[in-house]
């Protein structure tokens, strides 16, 4: 997943540095979203201890 | 002044780049294995560099306007709330007392924690750009010290990926405290291949970030 994460982002480099504004701006929202999912996923994980 | 804020971005993208590079030299020059939360962390800091990236490929190709301008730096403030509150939320999960904090600290702090500093900064560095929009459009020029620093965020963002693949496998998502390389265990056929200790023991009072 982390893997998938980074090559969108450079995806999203690739697009701006090609000038596909909304290509660019599409790709920046979903990378956006996918690292607070991520991030999100980490932090609400059942830790496995107890108490 | 159109030179300056030329300066400026690609002053912003370095700063990140020497950010990102120290961080994987903790990684395989000290051999710390990042953690969850410093992967995003680092994620949230590429997409942060994109904005400026994104104003010097705008200005690489056409006159450059206030619209350009404030886009790209909303964008690295955007990246910059949520990679702050990745980087605050592993400092508050180390700020009890006694709490040794996760892998060595740099300069007196926690990875983590100049992470933390960083958001900030580039909050701070994007709020001022977009004080001093520029009023009509400019054309800037372009050289060939913005392109390579547009190009070494590139190298660094493929670099990252490989290393994290490297270190999570063929697994959906990395350990909570990763000790090995997943994928490296895999193909050498080790077993029991988690490539880091999720027991109770180790996840009370060792949560590495």
């Amino acid at each position: 997943m982390d893997a998938l994460i980074f090559l969108l982002i450079l995806a999203t480099l690739i697009a701006m540095w090609r000038g596909k504004r909304r290509l660019a701006g599409a790709l920046f929202a979903v990378s956006l979203v996918a690292v607070w999912m991520l991030f999100k996923h980490h932090a609400t994980d059942t830790l496995p201890i107890n108490l | 002044m159109t030179l300056f804020r030329l300066c400026i971005a690609i002053t912003c993208i370095l700063a990140t780049c020497a950010v990102l590079l120290g961080a994987l030299w903790a990684q395989f020059g000290a051999g710390e294995f990042p953690c969850p939360l410093c992967i995003i962390q680092r994620m949230a800091m590429m997409l942060a560099a994109l904005g400026p990236a994104w104003l010097l490929c705008r200005a690489a190709r056409g006159p450059v306007d206030a619209h350009d301008f404030a886009q790209c730096y909303a964008c690295s403030i955007l990246a910059a709330l949520v990679g702050g509150t990745v980087s605050g939320r592993q400092v508050l999960l180390h700020i009890a007392p006694g709490d040794p904090g996760y892998g060595a600290p740099m300069f007196g702090m926690h990875l983590y924690t100049w992470a933390f500093v960083v958001f900030i900064v580039v909050v701070a560095v994007s709020g001022v750009q977009m004080l001093f929009l520029p009023k009509r459009s400019e054309v800037h020029r372009v050289g060939i010290g913005a392109r390579s620093s547009v190009l070494l965020l590139g190298v660094i963002i493929a670099v990252n990926a490989v290393a994290v693949f490297v270190e999570s496998g063929f697994h959906w998502y990395l350990p909570d405290n990763p000790t090995s390389n997943r994928l490296i265990d895999e193909l050498r056929g080790k077993s029991g291949g988690e490539g880091g200790v999720e027991s109770p023991e180790a996840m009370n009072g060792a949560m590495k970030p």
